[in-house]
């Protein structure tokens, strides 16, 4: 995949665990125009393992001298957040691929209800900023901790006024999701971005009141776990390789010099599918993207996020 | 028709069957669509609120359609009426609303352009033919629109050309392709079929 060099351009620390990133192309040319709710695959160099990870852009889709990521620093991950609250400083040269989009606003719809639960607010800062150049109605309803943790609540307050609403845990203020999207004009779309607990609520709840799948959007990239170590065989690139328990398969492939397809690395898009020709032992599958029955038969992986235990598994790749 | 050949634009109908999730139920009907409906109260009388509106000229379902229907049956003598009480409820139906409409083809469509603009997506509309295959058709010389072709090839109502009547439907138009057929050699037509009955 053709990737991009860009550099740090600023670090801002937005809430005690949010970071914001600006990157601007190293040779300080214009970057590729993107549309709202894409995202971009920052690679980063974790003492010579390179960690790939997807982040919305936050920007606006109609600037591109700068793209703008967050990120919220998790503790007990890979490392990959941590490294780059801690390590990623201004100036510093990264790599990142062009935007990919996995979240676009429905194009008909007629009215947009977003939802975000504390960084899930990401995918939406671009779409509002499309949002608003459509003229176009939309509400925004953007849960959170407490008020030191909601990011760009401020600035959102500015640029939305009304169509912003705040839910804060620590104020018991909840957002009611029957309520919501029990009483919405025809033509309503709803998109969720958040923790998992509020995406599946939000899905079931649409799902419950009889809105059609086509109307109900939700991003959710899962981190790769960590795991136990486990090895790979390709069959036709002939080659066998370690998975470490920090990398995930996907990583430890092209650390091979292996093209693997991939668009989220975060087990929703299904585009790093592989089949599984072999396998002594057991899939460990992480992904939302194939089915119960497709993971039980052990015929597919998505080596994005997803770890195997055993001795053997061999990859059609 | 060619064997095995498949033209994605051409819609594919259904019987109605209702969708357990909803907050409303919408059926259109008419005609022979009026048995359809019978059907689908057959499947059950749904929790949520129904509104039936059945359009009835040469069938007669709407007696046996009161006595199923618990209410919100609303009996109409035409399409035109039909697209009219339609047109009037709309505005007051939310988001949960499922639709479903029953009838010939060009009436299936001309409701769905109406539901179009209230913001129900024509995917979502669960569709079932009824009464008749006639076929709606544009003309791609003079864009004029024809309907009840029940021949593989018919008379454009625009510019009067002899007209193919092939697969290629549009969602847009709610009508098939027409392509004139005597364009290399003028007069000389094949034999005209009913096979749209
Ligand atoms: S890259 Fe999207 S599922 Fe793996």
């Amino acid at each position: 995949m053709t990737m991009i060099n860009v550099k740090v351009a600023a670090i801002e620390q937005v809430t005690p665990l949010v970071k914001h990133f600006t990157f601007v192309k190293e040779d300080g040319s214009s970057l590729p125009a993107f549309s709202g709710g894409s995202h971009v695959v920052v690679s980063i160099d974790i003492g010579g393992r390179v960690h790939r990870n997807p982040y919305s852009l936050m920007g606006s889709p109609m600037e591109n001298e700068a793209y703008h990521i967050s990120v919220r620093r998790q503790e007990n991950s890979r490392g990959g957040s941590v490294f780059m609250h801690e390590n990623v400083t201004v100036g510093m040269p990264l790599k990142i691929t062009y935007p990919m989009n996995l979240f676009s606003l429905a194009k008909k719809g007629r009215k947009h209800i977003l939802i975000a639960g504390g960084i899930g607010i990401t995918p939406f800062m671009s779409q509002i900023a499309d949002l608003k150049r459509m003229g176009a109605n939309y509400e925004l309803h953007y849960a959170f901790r407490s008020p030191e943790h909601g990011a760009f609540a401020a600035q959102l307050k500015e640029s939305c006024g009304d169509h912003l609403h705040c839910y804060i845990d620590s104020n018991a203020t909840r957002l009611d999701l029957q309520a919501l999207l029990s009483d919405q004009p025809l033509g309503t779309h709803v998109y969720v971005c958040g923790p998992s607990a509020m995406v599946v609520a939000t899905l079931e709840t649409a799902r419950n009141l009889g809105w059609p799948e086509n109307h109900i959007h939700s991003e959710q990239f899962l981190s790769p776990p960590i795991g136990e170590p486990f090895k790979i065989q390709l069959a036709r690139s002939n080659v066998e390789i370690q998975v470490s328990a920090e990398m995930s398969m996907l990583e430890a492939i092209e650390a091979a010099g292996v093209e693997a397809d991939f668009l989220c690395r975060g087990g929703v898009c299904g585009r790093c599918e592989l089949d599984v020709l072999e396998t002594d032992g057991a899939l460990l599958h992480n992904d939302h993207f194939l089915t119960d029955s497709e993971k039980a038969s052990c015929k597919k992986i998505m080596p994005c996020v997803s770890r195997a235990k055993g001795e053997r598994l061999v990859l059609d790749l | 028709m060619e064997r095995g050949y498949w033209i994605k634009s051409k819609p594919v109908y259904n019987a109605l069957v209702w969708h357990e999730k909803a907050t409303a139920h919408l059926v259109l009907a008419q005609n022979q669509g009026g048995l359809a409906v019978l059907k689908l109260f057959q499947q059950m009388q749904p929790q949520q609120p129904v509104t039936v509106i059945y359009a009835q000229h040469d069938t007669d379902y709407a007696k046996t359609l009161k006595k199923v229907v618990p209410d919100g049956l609303d009996v109409v003598s035409s399409e035109q009426e039909l697209l009219v009480s339609l047109k009037n409820i709309m505005p007051s139906m939310r988001m949960g609303l499922r639709v479903y409409v029953a009838g010939s083809e060009g009436f299936i469509w001309s409701v769905a352009e109406v539901l179009k603009t209230f913001g129900v997506e024509e995917a979502d509309i669960m569709k079932e033919l009824t009464d008749t295959l006639a076929r709606t058709i544009y003309c791609v010389h003079c864009k004029a629109i024809t309907h009840n072709i029940t021949t593989n090839i018919g008379k454009c109502s625009g510019c009067a050309r002899m007209l193919f009547v092939r697969d290629h439907f549009s969602r847009h138009l709610g009508a098939y392709m027409g392509l004139m057929i005597d364009a290399e050699s003028p007069g000389e037509l094949p034999e005209i079929e009913e096979i749209y009955p």
